[in-house]
């Protein structure tokens, strides 16, 4: 560290610009005044409005699951004035309705730690973790052959409680 | 009953913190007045919580996560004066009282610091943070802090030296 003494001494000369005297008087008037206290740093309509486009992706994405399993729904019924006389062929058209879960994946693709908050009423901080996620879900049908994926994106933050100090 | 704060406790705290804060947070947002609004709404907070300021690392990771937060609530703006500021380097408020143009020439070495650098070199020497508080208000490692802090003083150094 002794090479840096000197770049140290020369650091330490500099003086940050000091404090007006509007912006003392104005955390003066803002500490007195108890209408100005503020809740807390994270606005609770952060969340909501990240639960709200998470509820849009999901309802977006049942529209989607809806309108594809239509689609597929028709196709067979097409085929059954083919092979209509095959009792085969109603078995598995009964099959083709089913769409069973085939998995489901969550990629998460980018993390970020936003530091320390107070979260709404508490006295403790807490650490902000913000996950950017892609999900994916999948439904196959085994008398069709046929599977449907949905994927969207998703953010999650999640809220960690330190302790120590 | 120790706990009770008057009114002389949180001027003499903030007199002495205070250009130090505002010179921590003028590192997100570059306005003088943008910086004074954060630096008002954390301590505010801070104060009204804790009565003291012992605990100077979460002080400062208030600062921190306040200035974030108004960067990402007007993410449009910030990106305007951004532009702005990369156009025209002149509008940049001066942040430290200069004596002479040698000291100029340093301040600027230290603005042009990468950020992480930056904010480790800002809290150690204006502020006066330990390595440890320094770690804990940026959720880092005490040995990172300190790292990111020898990193920034031999950038300064060879910036100097080249002069």
């Amino acid at each position: 560290m002794n090479d840096f003494s000197e770049i140290e001494n020369e650091l330490m000369k500099l003086r940050p610009v000091q404090l007006s005297h509007e912006f003392a008087a104005r955390v003066e008037q803002a500490i007195a005044d108890p209408e100005s206290r503020e809740g807390k740093i994270i606005g609770p309509n952060r969340f909501r409005i990240n639960r709200v486009a998470l509820g849009f992706g999901l309802a977006a994405a049942a529209v989607f699951v809806l309108l594809v399993r239509v689609t597929t729904d028709r196709a067979p019924g097409q085929g059954e004035k083919i092979a209509q006389n095959s009792p085969a062929v109603g078995t598995k058209s009964t099959l083709s309705n089913q769409f069973i879960p085939a998995g489901a994946t969550q990629v998460v693709y980018n993390t970020r730690d936003e530091g320390l908050h107070f979260a709404d009423g508490s006295e403790a901080p807490m650490r902000r973790v913000r996950y950017q996620t892609h999900e994916t879900l999948r439904w196959h049908n085994p008398g069709t052959g046929a599977s449907i994926r949905v994927s969207y994106p998703s953010e999650e933050i999640v809220l960690i409680p330190v302790s120590g100090q | 009953m120790d706990n009770v704060a008057t009114d002389k406790d949180w001027k003499v705290c903030f007199s002495q913190l205070g250009p130090g804060l505002l010179l921590f947070a003028r590192q997100w947002v570059r306005s003088r007045t943008d910086a004074e609004d954060v630096v008002q709404e954390a301590f505010v907070r801070f104060w009204r919580r804790n009565r003291n300021v012992d605990n100077r690392a979460l002080l400062y990771a208030t600062v921190r996560s306040i200035a974030l937060d108004l960067i990402r609530r007007d993410s449009r703006r910030a990106r305007r004066e951004a532009q702005a500021l990369s156009d025209s380097e002149q509008a940049v408020e001066p942040q430290f009282d200069f004596a002479d143009d040698s000291q100029c020439a340093l301040a600027a070495a230290v603005d042009r610091l990468p950020h992480d650098q930056r904010e480790v070199l800002v809290m150690k020497i204006w502020n006066e943070l330990t390595f440890g508080e320094i770690g804990a208000a940026l959720g880092i490692s005490q040995n990172t802090a300190a790292s990111r802090y020898r990193y920034a003083l031999a950038a300064l150094k060879k910036s100097v030296q080249l002069r």
